[in-house]
């Protein structure tokens, strides 16, 4: 066991706390806020509320 | 029409308008720098020395084609998904659904190969301090997953640390330019080769070498990926994306002339890490060191690009009801596209870990080939639907169709190229496409509602 | 009448991005397992192996020692492999036609298709 083999275990347990992290906020999204809600996004709309911020 | 959807606004989500033109520039070069770092060199493999430098200029004459072109749509079809909007606006749906397939392949083939370059550079580096079979699966998967928890958790501050990354290692190339120049380097610049065996395929390994020769540029466009998150596209897309052209084209000759002088070409050919083999070959540790972090800072701000840029397009064609709308979800807090982030992450990591990594570059660089094919119809037909006084354009190229042409005529060049080495590659990625295309047309469409995917506010097009 | 597109139930989605997922899998590694996937350099490594023989000057000796190739034996196999660029003109013609049928059948269909949308989205043509 060098350095190595131990920035290879940190790697592995970081990939997991990241893959974890993400998941588990992704799963409380998706249960918290109402799926219509979550994909309401259109092409083009953005457009037409920074428009009407601006004026 | 204004008025209704004003009214409806803040009850929907959207993605975040936040970025200025150093993001744009840092998304753009970002993405591509590494291929100065990786991947060009094997067009020297394919073609030679001379080869790889007409190869390197050629491309970036086809690269300036792209951008021109590029310019003008995007600064009109300000969208995310960029080129995916331009054709569904410009062509129609079916090329769109090709077009978001090629954004979305080319840009995760790309992150795919960083991530293998990466773990490839750390198995470099243990092996030189005396430690043999490191594992680099970790390394990769961990890559992968760091940058897309970055993406995950918003635009700006992935782009801002784009930015920062992506400054220091095109610094990097300059400071071993000029260290060299300065002789830090303990072996001397030779370019014999470039007299005694100037083409060693011939005129045919000038073509092939076009193959590779995209690397150095491959992914400039996705520029407009970010169009929905920029807040003055018009201004910035084209600004960011011409800058970055221009910084490419100088990183790319200091590249090949450092390379080329250090490292004898039958090396460089299919060399993994072909600028830290040069700083290795100066035997200037600081040299060494530098090259070490700028080839990690060049991969890892090209996969934090490559997942920005692929989902957007992801998240687009699900908005659409292209892929299953569940893509098309906005995350409430972050405002990022966080569903097709996180699907694509098993996606990347399935090529990185499985493939070599010449087969994911031409993967790549087909779907990007493929892409710029498509840019070319598609500005002829975007002036003869829209002529330049029926709707305002951000930008205006000149010498319309020349940029066109020229870019075909490059594009049917590449091919060729591809087809020497990768015929069955391009083969399969072709059957790939129109299988695609099939299920499209035939199955997927009828979920797609039509006039809805029409969302610019222009007028009708003419002749239709 | 504006088109209503059907509402697609979660398991539909499902099979639809499994299908995607085995497409680009399968465009990527089929060629790879089926041992397809060209590019292979094939070295012709020469015998009793010296630089001068392979054609590596003084410079490129000392670029190849700090590469870590010692002596020439060791780096015969690279400096030797070539591709081999000959092809048969049937093979670049199937290119030739894939390329430009796919190009065309993309969009022919995509014309089809998009003529319905600015219908939808203009009124019918000729109503303009």
């Amino acid at each position: 066991m060098d350095i190595w083999n131990y920035l290879e275990i940190a790697a592995w347990v970081i990939s997991a706390i990241i893959a974890g992290i993400m998941l588990l906020d992704m799963i409380k999204v998706d249960t918290t806020y109402d799926n219509e809600l979550l994909t309401s996004s259109r092409e083009g709309e953005l457009e037409l509320t920074q428009e009407r911020h601006e004026l | 029409m204004s008025n209704a959807s004003a009214v409806q606004a803040p009850e929907r989500l959207g993605l975040l308008r936040v970025l200025g033109p150093g993001h744009v520039w840092a998304l753009g070069v970002g993405i591509v720098l590494v291929g100065e770092y990786m991947g060009w060199n094997f067009s020297v493999g394919k073609g030679g020395m001379i080869a790889g430098l007409v190869a390197c200029w050629v491309a970036g004459l086809l690269y300036t084609c792209v951008a021109m072109i590029d310019s003008e749509v995007t600064s009109t079809v300000a969208a995310a998904g960029g080129q995916y909007a331009q054709a569904k606006h410009i062509v129609g749906p079916l090329m769109a659904f090709n077009v978001g397939l090629f954004l979305v392949m080319a840009y995760t083939m790309l992150e795919a190969a960083n991530a293998i370059t990466i773990g490839f550079l750390l198995d470099t580096v243990a092996g030189m301090l005396g430690h043999t079979g490191l594992n680099q699966q970790p390394f990769i998967i961990m890559t992968i997953l760091a940058l897309a928890y970055l993406n995950y958790r918003g635009v700006l501050a992935s782009l801002s640390f784009n930015l920062v990354i992506t400054a220091f290692a095109f610094v990097a190339i300059i400071v071993l330019f000029l260290a060299v120049q300065f002789g830090a380097s303990a072996v001397p610049l030779d370019f014999s080769a470039v007299t005694n065996e100037p083409l060693p395929y011939g005129w045919l390994g000038i073509i092939a070498a076009l193959h590779f020769g995209l690397w150095y540029y491959l992914g400039i466009e996705g520029t407009c990926q970010a169009a929905e998150e920029v807040r003055s596209p018009a201004r910035s897309l084209p600004f960011g994306t011409m800058a970055g052209i221009m910084t490419l084209v100088i990183a790319a000759t200091l590249t090949w002339y450092v390379c080329s002088g250090l490292i004898p070409w039958e090396y460089l050919g299919s060399a993994g890490t072909p600028l830290f083999d040069a700083a290795r070959v100066t035997g200037n540790s600081s040299l060494m060191v530098l090259l070490f972090i700028g080839t990690v800072f060049a991969t890892t701000a090209s996969a934090n690009g490559c997942i920005n840029d692929a989902s957007r397009a992801w998240f687009s064609m699900g908005r659409d009801r292209y892929l299953p709308s569940w893509f098309g979800a906005v995350h409430p807090r972050y405002r990022t596209p966080y569903r097709s982030i996180v699907f694509l992450i098993p996606i990347a990591l399935i090529f990185a870990l499985g493939a070599p990594l010449d087969q994911v570059v031409t993967f790549s660089i087909l779907s990007g080939l493929l892409g710029y094919t498509f840019m070319t119809f598609n500005m002829v037909m975007f002036r003869k639907k829209w002529p330049l006084d029926t709707i305002k354009r951000g930008y205006v190229h000149p010498w319309h169709p020349l940029p066109a042409v020229v870019l075909l005529v490059l594009c049917a060049a590449t091919y060729f190229a591809v087809f020497l080495g990768y015929g069955t590659q391009l083969i399969a990625m072709l059957c790939f496409y129109i299988i695609a295309s099939l299920w499209f047309h035939f199955w997927r469409y009828r979920f797609v509602k039509r006039g809805d995917q029409f969302t610019m506010p222009w007028p009708r097009p003419q002749g239709y | 009448m504006a088109y209503q597109p059907p509402k697609q139930s979660l398991a539909g989605q499902v099979v639809d991005v499994i299908v995607l997922l085995v497409l680009t899998v399968g465009a990527l590694y089929l060629p790879l397992y089926m041992g397809l996937a060209g590019a292979a350099k094939t070295p012709a490594p020469i015998e009793n192996p010296t630089w001068e023989a392979l054609g590596q000057n003084a410079a490129e000796q000392q670029q190849w020692a700090a590469l870590g190739f010692p002596d020439a034996a060791s780096a015969n196999d690279i400096i030797t492999a070539r591709f081999d660029y000959t092809f048969s003109w049937t093979a670049l013609i199937v290119m030739v036609v894939a390329v430009v049928g796919y190009f065309i059948l993309v969009v022919r269909l995509s014309d089809k298709e998009y003529r319905e949308v600015i219908d939808e989205r203009f009124g019918k043509s000729g109503k303009g």
